[in-house]
């Protein structure tokens, strides 16, 4: 029996790993204490906390994990984070008050919605300087780029509106209605589907891409809890395309959800106002930020059980994962 | 580079004087972006809302004290309804609908229900009328059994949703009940539970205390005495005039309420109470529908758009109860996808939700058309908490332990 374990540990440690540059280093933007918490996987220990813009919200890392940009709603940029170095190292500036962004390096730019500015801001990383603003629907939130990167999709909270961008000509093309205060977007891996959170209708609405229109929708109620308290705001996907995983807000839990046939398969209890969510690389692990916790919980995606809560700044807003 | 824009930059304000038919009415219209550009815009159909106002209306008056300082400006919440047509102007391009605010001002009380109905007939049929009560009873017969619908967004009084009890009424302002009970819920839920009552001497401040009395009897607190003051320096009267005399009462209490629409009086009782307790009701922890501080749901980014608004100031309760009330237009026009007014009366009275930007969606309720929400504690500050405070449950919904049950209320609005 020991060897038998031994021998399992020789072969994980053999093993090369996926990534070889990935630290696996877990970074939490918190927006009331402008810092990011950046935490060890293996020991979840605090390895630094890191002063960043006022604000942080929305992260994301450049393709081979040397960059970490962070978008601050109080600041009015995007600060770059040097992952190796755990050091500010540049600002790009945005409109006023960033929220989400996606990040297209092969164009070298950022898309950032304002909250505040009723506007998508389309970046050139290496000139620094919005080349377009898109007006959209006040409170523009949820910002997702199409495979090819030709297209956006935007939703604006105030207008329960998705937006379809052209990102080339950076106009708004075309809209969808949808439910009530949509935040965030994920789209299916075989690019048929756009799955949209809808807020205050505690709904996921599913529009078909190509048509452009509502295809279906979800709705969610955890077992005890309140209809009204359902806000649905994070989405996260598998790679297979099987599966979502979808933060319920107010309602402490998150949703498993069968993509194909858009059941719900089960609920997880998190934190007090869950938003951010994040799947490990290697989908193992679940990481979600708790607004109204100060802390995010960890969940085995496996077992569909939250394994550890660690305490964080104040009002975290989303996690990322260096793997 | 903006190509094809629509958002608030690019909404024009129109200012147009309607032919002198009636001397006393001024009105004025601001439309959406559509009917400020191009030569020849396509006929587009269009939702308009009046908001009527009444000129010299003393709840504007600026609440001043000696050496005209102004201790409260007190504006009109036009401005929430403008904010309201603002960001309704994206879902007006997508559903090529416009949209419209129209500001008619009258002379007097009397004149408000001629107004509303020369509207009527020019094809509105929702209204934001700013007035007090008394003026709203006086409409509420010129508009009963009509294809109108008149949002209450500035008048708090319980006899509207009680007594007069008009179906072509919604109250988007809570109600006194609504934000008595909020603050009673609050009190209670720290243990705060005896309390001293100070009452002015208007009108409003009786009916506020008996509010907060009513309240105190539902949620188990007790007021251990009820004290009318008389505001004044007249060292005769000093025991009605004086919040030390006046609080320096043999038993104990946790907290002092006081009630004062003049606010001459309130202001000068934090810190002279004999013994140290903190003050609620109108002064330092007040029951408000919004506050510019609130940072939850949205708020930010909704208080962040009305200060920038011409005249910018913070937002107060009645701009949210503009602001809802076109929100709610816009809302119906988008669910119901329809210009149709008994499809969008239906849609907000028995179907609808909104999101406004205070948590738990808000909604009508059916027997007295009092809108269900939150109602925000404030300080000065901050929001200490929001009402419904947890724990204090409902069957339903959270939101009917505020103000007037289904069962506790003789309007019968849904029967």
């Amino acid at each position: 029996m020991r060897v038998s374990i031994l021998v399992l540990a020789v072969l994980v440690a053999a093993a090369p790993p996926a990534h070889a540059k990935g630290t696996g280093l877990i970074f939490v933007s918190n927006e009331k204490t402008n810092n990011l918490t950046i935490i060890d996987p293996k020991t979840y220990q605090v390895v630094r906390d890191l002063k960043v813009c006022r604000r942080p919200r929305d992260m994301h890392f450049n393709a081979d994990h040397t960059k970490l940009y962070v978008a601050c709603g109080d600041d009015d940029v995007i600060d770059i984070v040097d992952v190796a170095k755990l050091e500010v190292v540049g600002k790009l500036a945005t409109g006023p008050s960033p929220e989400t962004f996606a990040l297209d390096e092969k164009r070298g730019r950022i898309y950032v919605a304002n909250e505040e500015g009723s506007s998508l801001s389309i970046i050139d990383i290496a000139q620094n300087i919005i080349v377009h603003e898109v007006p959209t629907g006040a409170e523009p939130e949820g910002v997702l780029m199409s495979e090819d990167g030709k297209t956006l999709y935007v939703t604006s909270e105030v207008g329960d509106l998705v937006h379809l961008v052209d990102a080339e000509g950076g106009h708004v093309t075309q809209d969808v209605v949808v439910g009530t205060r949509p935040r965030r977007f994920a789209a299916t891996p075989d690019g048929k589907e756009l799955w949209v959170t809808c807020e205050l209708s505690g709904e996921v609405y599913i529009i078909d891409r190509t048509s452009f229109a509502v295809a279906s929708k979800i709705e969610f109620l955890p077992p005890g809890m309140h209809k009204t308290d359902v806000t649905p705001v994070g989405l996260a996907m598998t790679r297979d395309g099987k599966t979502a995983y979808v933060t319920l807000g107010h309602a402490s839990h998150v949703a498993a959800v069968d993509v194909p046939t858009r059941k719900i398969q089960g609920y997880i209890l998190v934190g007090k106002r869950s938003w951010g969510i994040t799947l490990s690389r290697d989908e193992s692990k679940l990481y979600v930020a708790n607004g109204f916790g100060d802390d995010i919980t960890v969940i085995d995606a496996r077992s569909r059980k939250a394994i550890v809560s660690i305490p964080v700044g104040r009002i975290p807003w989303g996690v990322v994962i260096d793997d | 580079m903006i190509s094809r824009g629509y958002g608030r930059s690019r909404v024009r304000v129109l200012w147009r004087r309607l032919r002198a038919t009636c001397a006393s009415v001024m009105v004025t219209v601001v439309g959406g972006a559509a009917l400020a550009q191009g030569p020849s815009p396509p006929p587009q159909p269009r939702v308009t809302i009046g908001y009527v106002e009444i000129a010299g209306d003393p709840r504007y008056e600026p609440i001043t004290s000696y050496g005209r300082m102004v201790l409260k400006s007190r504006e009109r919440p036009f401005a929430g309804a403008q904010l309201g047509l603002d960001d309704a102007q994206a879902l007006a391009r997508v559903l090529k609908i416009e949209f419209a605010l129209e500001r008619i001002t009258v002379a007097s009380a009397a004149e408000l229900a001629g107004a509303v109905t020369k509207a009527r007939d020019a094809g509105v049929h929702f209204f934001i009328v700013d007035a007090p009560a008394a003026a709203l009873e006086l409409l509420a017969g010129a508009v009963r059994g009509r294809d109108i619908l008149v949002f209450n967004a500035t008048a708090s009084d319980d006899t509207l949703r009680r007594n007069l009890c008009v179906a072509e009424f919604v109250h988007t302002l809570p109600s006194m009940a609504m934000g008595m009970d909020a603050l009673m819920q609050y009190l209670v839920s720290r243990k705060w539970t005896n309390l001293l009552a100070f009452e002015g001497p208007l009108p409003a401040d009786a009916t506020m205390t008996k509010a907060f009395e009513n309240s105190a009897k539902k949620f188990g607190a007790r007021i251990v005495a009820r004290q009318q003051f008389k505001p004044g320096t007249d060292p005769r009267e000093r025991e009605k005039n004086d919040p030390a005399l006046l609080s320096a009462i043999n038993r104990d209490y946790d907290v002092v309420f006081v009630a004062d629409h003049s606010f001459d009086f309130a202001r000068q009782v934090p810190y002279h109470t004999v013994r140290a307790r903190p003050v609620v009701g109108s002064i330092d922890l007040e029951p408000v529908a919004w506050h510019w501080t609130w940072e939850h749901h949205g708020a930010p980014q909704v208080n962040s758009r009305f200060q920038k608004l011409p005249g910018g100031r913070h937002m107060e309760g009645a701009d949210w109860a503009a602001w809802i009330a076109v929100k709610m237009m816009a809302q119906a026009t988008l669910r119901t996808r329809s210009v149709d007014f008994d499809k969008q009366r239906k849609f907000m009275l028995e179907e609808g939700s909104f999101d406004g930007d205070k948590g738990l969606a808000v909604s009508v309720r059916p027997w007295d058309h009092q809108l269900r929400q939150s109602v925000l504690l404030a300080a000065p500050y901050s929001v200490v908490a929001r009402a419904p405070v947890e724990g204090f449950l409902h069957k339903t919904n959270e939101l009917d332990t505020l103000g007037d049950d289904e069962p506790e209320t003789p309007c019968r609005l849904n029967k």
